[in-house]
């Protein structure tokens, strides 16, 4: 049962208010991670015994880096957003959702998680930039995958919602307590260590979830249920339906 | 017996390869490593900050409030650098942050404070 929906229409000046100090500090905070593992992982190579182990680490680091990178990527991309660089075009989102789960599903195995698909849409276009799209579904996945349980599996839905197409992420973990949300909406939190409660991300991912939806016009929010939250991204149907 | 407090898998796999030999527990929040600590008494505890749930302090706090896990030597590794007096004040036996830590500082940790190393 949703206990209680918060939506959110962000306004272009999402991050107002956020300093560039509280910023860097979160981004520092965000790239820290991935990258103390690498090194840990570089480092254990010295104690790996059998190729097969070594093999093993190697493939670590480079899922490890490629998380990373499409974290700077994006941050690059949310950098050009005011150059009005990212065209808007009919999208199929099963497709974006396919594509982002084929990327996903080793890091879910390996973090030993599972995510499922969940179609229903009737209306198969919508208006997006595909690319940014791409974004704002891996970072809900990944964020599903950080705070989801390993006895439930996550769930990516598409289902039709008036004249809208929701994307629809929901994870079994902890709930997002209702500061930690406000927080995301309004930018940054200032210190990451202050959303502890859904820790391994300073709501980064969510931020540039929520930046890459305001650019598309699309209403980004979540529904926090007892046993979980869903962050969902509503997109307006495409037009281009009509001339299938 | 070294219990690991740590949530993300990426770094179980690598304590995993790091302490090969030695039993190891892990638990992925702090509500089930005091729970465990009902069961097991951890000859070590590695203790991440940032967690799932109640953090790395809270499960601090639980621990030194029961005479008997009190005593049981905790290090702290994690990508929140801690100022001394904090860790001074919670008693633990060393901390460590991610980003500068090396292997030999968990093998050390684990040869001091665990000498049970099954292998």
């Amino acid at each position: 049962m949703e206990s209680e929906v918060y939506s959110a229409s962000f306004d272009a000046s999402l991050s107002d208010g956020l300093t560039a100090d509280s910023s860097t500090i979160v981004v520092a905070h965000e790239l820290k991670a991935p990258l103390s593992l690498m090194r840990q992982l570089a480092l254990s190579l010295d104690y790996e015994e059998d190729i097969v182990g070594a093999r093993e680490v190697g493939r670590q680091i480079v899922a490890t880096s490629d998380r990373a990178l499409r974290q700077v990527q994006d941050l690059t991309r949310i950098a050009r957003l005011d150059d009005a660089l990212f065209e808007m075009e009919p999208v199929n989102p099963r497709i974006v959702c396919d594509e982002v789960v084929a990327e996903l599903w080793k890091l879910f195995r390996f973090n030993k998680r599972e995510l499922q698909l969940d179609y229903r849409n009737k209306r198969h276009l919508a208006v997006a930039n595909r690319q940014l799209l791409y974004s704002v579904v891996y970072n809900f996945c990944l964020n599903a995958m950080n705070y989801g349980g390993e006895e439930l599996p996550s769930r990516v839905s598409i289902y039709d919602r008036q004249n809208k197409i929701r994307i629809d992420v929901r994870d079994f973990g902890p709930t997002v307590p209702t500061k930690v949300w406000r927080e995301i909406k309004d930018g940054f939190v200032k210190k990451p260590v202050e959303i502890a409660m859904r820790p391994g991300s300073s709501g980064l991912g969510l931020y540039i979830a929520a930046k890459f939806a305001n650019y598309m016009n699309s209403d980004f929010g979540l529904v926090r249920h007892r046993d979980g939250t869903s962050f969902y991204i509503d997109l307006p149907v495409s037009r281009q339906l009509s001339f299938v | 017996m070294i219990l690991i407090v740590e949530d993300d898998r990426g770094w179980e796999a690598y304590y995993r390869r790091i302490l090969k030999g030695y039993e190891l527990v892990f638990c992925h929040d702090g509500v089930a490593a005091i729970n465990e600590m009902d069961e097991v008494r951890p000859s070590l505890v590695i203790l991440d900050i940032l967690l799932i749930g109640p953090t790395g302090f809270a499960v601090l706090n639980e621990m030194r409030s029961y005479p008997e896990l009190a005593e049981v030597p905790v290090a702290i590794i994690s990508s929140v650098k801690l100022k001394e007096k904090m860790a001074e004040k919670y008693g633990v036996v060393a901390t460590f942050d991610k980003g500068e830590l090396a292997p030999s500082d968990i093998l050390a940790l684990a040869k001091e404070y665990d000498d049970k190393k099954s292998a």
